[in-house]
């Protein structure tokens, strides 16, 4: 196990290296230079001089060939130096740990939320087939799935602001017992919810008519043992097999959540980054991202044969 | 939740509305409605419009200078009239050539850990906002005419000769060219006095976060921070209990950010914050009110300059029809129909010498447009190349654009714009029309003239491309030799401003209202040309 | 000889058998309710996206400064937005906008992902990992920065060249600064979609690739294309039809995520992101320059997933797989 896990990181790092480069050449030869946009995006009267820029741009490393930058700042990274903003010039490290620990709660939150909601619901709609209730949480979850984060956010403190006129606004970040966390929270696990509800209602439909459920009910064993004895296994694989999916979904509608909602988060810094061309940025919170989706495929390949023994020797 | 028990008697439609919500949202209500509402009465709260990670008052620019006064001293200062106070320099004198200044220090000033403000702090402030590391965003306006600025911005250099500091409370300027205003280009914010011994290291860089409470936090101006956490965007600033100046009336100031504009208008309506970095909104006056945006116009003018020097702009017939065929009561209409800011017909605004009767506007002629386009070389909107506007950053930037665009197509025929958000990697042939704004930080004609027509100018070099009309530099270069009260001074350069007029070279739009952005029960918000809280210490809430 | 005579009737049957399923699948598509309404709603949607914009009174850039910010009433159903320009008529001409970018980016993407998706899975070996190892990079790599990085360095030689190529033509589609829009926008978007694709077909190949039919194809020696085209994709292409009807939808929120970012479709060209992004900054004074572009983008979504649903439901009736 522990050698399969040793295999899988040692085969992740030049990947992490040439990702890297991808994006460092992306950065470098693509949406400008980013001391030449502090000073082309500043109004009017500002100082646009090409021999202070150059300056600027010599004593910040711009000016070196693109391989002699790339190869310094690996070896930078390597010795742990994730080097300095290109904007504010704090250290990338003190920049990505404030915001990180956020994201990471706010996501876990997400995930657990959408655990506690989208199975029963799920279940609850499989074993319900075609009533009802089963049209109304087909469609809701469909709408959730539909309706954008950035559209779900407004509307939603719109309505909060219309009920309770006395409400605070529910902007910034407070910590996760914080009041305020609740409708981002909410805006961030509908895709997810949407997501495992319709999953996990079509796996448990899959189950049910296969031969030793369909036993068990014949038998009368009551339906909520069925469901508990027989069915959760093997729901639970689609769920986790989803769980690259739901980290994705996570992580895009963190930066419009982020925004909408004043969080200081991952998502948040990205889009900076990003629109500002501070690659240091970039890089470090590609490489976050990069880690977390390795981390979560790995768990995925190591739960897969635990919660589908089927799978076990074949692999995928 | 309890309408739904009431029965279907009770299900109207905002019960139904509220049971729905109330679901969702019920575990939260509690935790809303406890908040404690926050007592202190004298705590300015603002509300900023971003996470800006360097609030260092050594970049000239960006959200965070505008709130530079708060908490810098600068040599002198413009009131809200436009006239010279001191503060930490209270007399000065020009040697006869105008070439060596001499200035005097308050006795009394002193930082906000006691120890004095010296000659040698002015100098080293100065010193350290021209080294590249510290990418000072206007440090030119301040310095450029020092003697050593050249090898300083260059990178090979860390002090000025130019500077030199006579005795603790005496600095003496030797300038490259003579200058009859020097005195007014350092009473403002731009370069604020901080002790140099703590903002500079050994290379005359400045010291990361110095300025910060960790960094030691010394501070010149009437409030010194006292807590930072960037990264939740929140900063607290207290009176500075040494400041040489009138004692500050507010208790405490709070910056918060908060980045989406219909979030802060919100918590402003409610009163949760009274005061705002820069809120532009269209809807701005209809949710704040007049008083709200209220403020002097200022010496800094928002125009659509043309890039003279590539095709088709190069072809004077095709500027004169894009000018023409623009109704600029209707662009002013489109972006800020309620104001705060003013249509304007020239490059000045709110400077002396704005009252011009030889100037004439451009007129609005949809006739004259389509005969001139027809008459350039391109003969009609056919076979004109596609045209760039670039500069649209903000919603009333787009909505002008797009107003002019439209204009364009039904008075000219013309198709072909496209809008540029933002101007990435500048190639002036890529570029044929830059939203930019044009103005000065003293209320003088001849500089404003100087940094947006004269040829050595960043707009005219950058944004038009390398526009020179050899009349118009000379003209200038002429004005900004005469003192300041000499008539000459301000008539040369409306003669230049009328031959640059005859160019065809931009489309006015507005001259800019300098906003108080802040609540009517906040008192003494009136700011400058400088963008600056004019008496910081005066702030007060009602 | 006795093997061709053993393979012949059995693809015979099996092709059968695939009429069979999907004209199975066709009614039990027609018996799904929600999914008709799917269908219906997308149906008007492309009907309007054809036909709408010669229909409305008004022309989605003629502007009205005297009529800004009008709540919908009878002279405009919509309402008017912030330069006094007709939303139904924007909002019309939106879907043309939405319906063009989610079609070709869906396609450029399935076309990306098939292909290697299906070589991934038949070919197996170093080829599926170097495959699966570009398709796990290609989602790690954030899709705002390829959009911006693809706008700020593809656009302007783009644009120069269109323009040349309209001054050589005069042929006025030179002219449409729509084009280049799109196709910057396309070529982000499908960079950044087609993974999905990929696995979805490789998985389906990996699963009917140790079939008997295919084993008994491939010791018939049949060329690997001939093997993949005739026995395998067909097999992929009910999930395939599925992830495609979700994938429309989901093409038309990126479209919009990104125009609400601001790397999208530029104005004055309407699309459906940009009015929201617009009327997020004005929604609490005028809601119904959110409400109009939203509730559309909302409902044309919401049809794409009803239908890709029902779909799933028609073609994988107890998630045969």
């Amino acid at each position: 196990m522990l050698r399969y896990i040793a295999t899988r990181i040692l085969i992740w790092i030049p990947s992490v290296v040439v990702l890297l480069l991808a994006i460092y050449a992306l950065a470098f030869y693509g949406a400008g230079d980013p001391i030449k946009l502090i000073f082309l995006r500043a109004p009017g009267d500002v100082a646009f001089d090409p021999v202070r820029i150059e300056a600027i741009r010599e004593q910040a490393g711009l000016n070196q060939p693109f391989l002699v930058q790339f190869a310094n700042y690996i070896w930078k990274v390597l010795h742990g130096n994730f080097g300095n903003s290109l904007l504010s010039g704090r250290p990338v490290w003190k920049t990505v740990a404030a915001a990180a620990p956020i994201s990471f709660q706010i996501g876990l939150l997400a995930i657990l939320l959408t655990a506690i909601v989208a199975i029963p619901l799920g279940v609850l709609a499989a074993l319900k087939q075609n009533s009802r209730l089963d049209y109304l949480i087909v469609s809701v979850s469909l709408f959730l799935w539909a309706i954008p984060a950035y559209v779900a956010g407004p509307l939603l403190m719109v309505l909060l602001i219309a009920i309770l006129p006395g409400a605070d606004i529910p902007y910034g970040w407070g910590g996760i017992f914080d009041p305020r966390i609740v409708l981002p929270l909410l805006v961030l696990s509908f895709q997810p919810i949407a997501l495992i509800t319709r999953q996990t209602r079509a796996a448990v439909i899959e189950i049910m008519s296969e031969d030793f459920v369909r036993t068990a009910r014949a038998k009368g064993v009551p339906e909520l043992v069925v469901a508990f004895k027989h069915i959760m296994r093997p729901v639970l694989t689609p769920v986790v097999t989803q769980l690259g999916l739901i980290m994705i979904t996570l992580v895009n509608g963190a930066i419009f959540v982020e925004y909408v909602f004043g969080l200081p988060g991952l998502g948040r810094l990205t889009v900076q980054a990003i629109l500002h061309n501070d690659y240091p940025i970039i890089l470090a919170v590609t490489l976050i991202g990069v880690t977390v989706a390795m981390a979560t495929n790995l768990i995925v390949d190591l739960l897969y044969p635990i919660l589908d023994p089927r799978a076990g020797q074949g692999g995928r | 939740m309890s309408e739904v028990d009431k029965g279907p008697k009770g299900l109207t439609r905002r019960g139904v509305f509220k049971a729905g919500a109330g679901v969702a949202l019920g575990v939260s209500l509690f935790g809303f409605l406890d908040r404690e509402a926050q007592a202190a009465e004298q705590v300015l709260k603002i509300a900023h419009g971003g996470f800006d990670m360097d609030w260092s008052p050594m970049r000239g620019g960006g959200r965070p200078f505008r709130w530079q006064s708060l908490w810098w001293a600068s040599p002198m200062r413009f009131d809200s009239s436009g006239a010279i106070q001191p503060y930490v320099v209270t007399s000065w004198e020009p040697s006869a050539d105008l070439t060596t200044w001499t200035f005097h220090l308050d006795p009394k000033a002193v930082f906000s850990d006691g120890s004095p403000i010296t000659a040698a702090d002015i100098k080293g402030s100065w010193e350290l906002a021209a080294m590249p590391s510290s990418k000072h965003q206007r440090v030119n306006q301040v310095a450029a005419n020092i003697v050593g600025y050249d090898e300083i911005v260059a990178g090979t250099a860390k002090e000025m000769p130019g500077l030199v500091a006579k005795d603790d409370k005496t600095l003496v300027v030797t300038l490259k060219a003579a200058d009859p205003i020097f005195f007014m280009r350092i009473a403002n914010h731009l370069i604020p006095i901080v002790k140099a011994s703590e903002a500079r290291d050994a290379d005359g860089n400045e010291v990361l976060e110095w300025w910060s409470p960790e960094g030691g936090g010394v501070t010149s101006g009437p409030f010194k921070i006292t807590s930072l956490d960037l990264d939740a965007g929140k900063i607290g600033f207290a009176p500075n209990e040494n400041f040489f100046g009138e004692k500050p009336k507010l208790s405490g100031v709070e910056i918060q950010v908060v980045e989406d504009p219909v979030a802060a208008t919100a918590l402003l309506q409610k009163g949760e914050m009274q005061a705002h970095t820069e809120l532009v909104t269209s809807t701005i006056i209809k949710d704040l009110g007049k008083e709200f945006s209220a403020g002097p116009q200022i010496p800094t003018g928002q125009h659509f300059w043309f890039n003279v020097n590539a095709a088709p702009l190069n072809d004077p017939k095709v500027r004169q029809a894009l000018i023409m065929a623009v109704d600029r009561e209707g662009l002013i209409k489109a972006s800020f129909p309620d104001g705060p800011h003013k249509k304007t017909d020239m490059v000045l605004t709110a400077v002396p010498g704005i009252d011009d009767p030889k100037y004439v506007p451009f007129p609005y002629d949809p006739a004259a447009a389509k005969k001139a386009l027809a008459e350039s070389s391109y003969g009609g909107p056919e076979r004109l190349p596609k045209l760039i506007l670039a500069g649209t950053t903000t919603p009333a930037i787009t909505a002008a654009a797009q107003f002019m665009i439209e204009q364009w197509r039904q008075n000219l025929g013309i198709t072909a714009v496209e809008l540029k958000p933002t101007i990435d990697n500048f190639n002036p042939a890529d570029v044929h029309i830059f939203r930019d704004d044009a103005g000065t930080r003293v209320p003088d004609a001849a500089t404003y003239l100087m940094s947006s027509i004269h040829s050595s100018s960043g707009i005219a070099k950058g944004k038009m491309n390398g526009y020179k009309n050899p009349e118009v530099d000379r003209l200038l270069e002429e004005a900004i030799t005469k003192p300041a009260d000499d008539p000459q001074r301000v008539a040369l350069a409306q003669e230049a401003q009328r031959l640059f007029r005859d160019d065809y070279a931009f489309i006015p739009w507005y001259g800019e209202t300098m906003s108080r952005w802040a609540l009517p029960n906040v008192k003494a918000m009136d700011k400058n040309l400088d963008w600056q809280v004019v008496a910081p210490w005066a702030i007060e809430i009602e | 000889m006795a093997v061709e005579t053993l393979a012949a009737p059995a693809s015979a049957a099996d092709i059968e058998k695939h009429a069979s399923l999907w004209s199975d699948a066709w009614h039990r598509l027609l018996a799904n309710r929600l999914a008709m309404v799917g269908l219906a709603v997308i149906v008007l949607l492309i009907l309007v996206a054809i036909f709408g914009p010669w229909m409305t009174p008004y022309d989605f850039l003629s502007q009205d400064l005297n009529a800004r910010n009008e709540l919908p009433n009878a002279a405009h159903w919509l309402g008017t937005d912030e330069l006094g320009r007709d939303v139904l008529a924007r909002v019309i001409y939106g879907a043309r906008t939405a319906l063009i970018v989610s079609l070709i980016v869906t396609a450029i993407a399935v076309a990306i992902g098939v292909t290697l998706g299906a070589i991934a899975g038949y070919a197996g070996g170093p080829l599926d990992s170097a495959i699966m190892w570009l398709t796990d990079m290609t989602m790690s790599v954030p899709n705002l920065l390829l959009a911006v990085v693809i706008n700020a360095s593809l656009k302007p030689p783009l644009t120069a060249w269109m323009d040349r190529m309209y001054q050589a033509t005069l042929n006025p589609i030179w002219r449409n600064s729509l084009i280049v829009d799109f196709v910057l926008v396309f070529g982000a978007m499908a960079l950044v979609s087609w993974p999905a694709y990929c696995r979805l077909v490789r998985a389906q190949v990996l699963s009917v690739r140790s079939r008997n039919y295919v084993t008994a194809a491939r010791a018939l020696g049949l060329p690997t294309r001939v093997i993949l085209m005739r026995y395998i994709v067909p097999n992929a292409i009910g999930p395939l039809i599925v992830a495609v009807s979700a994938g429309l939808g989901a093409a038309m929120v990126l479209e919009s995520a990104f125009s609400f970012l601001g790397v999208g479709v530029n104005p004055p060209a309407p699309s459906w992101g940009n009015m929201i992004s617009d009327g997020l900054r004005v929604w609490r004074t005028y809601p119904h320059l959110l409400a109009a572009p939203a509730a559309v983008l909302g409902i044309a979504t919401i049809a794409f997933s009803f239908l890709g649903d029902g779909l799933n439901d028609a073609l994988n009736p107890k998630g045969r797989k």
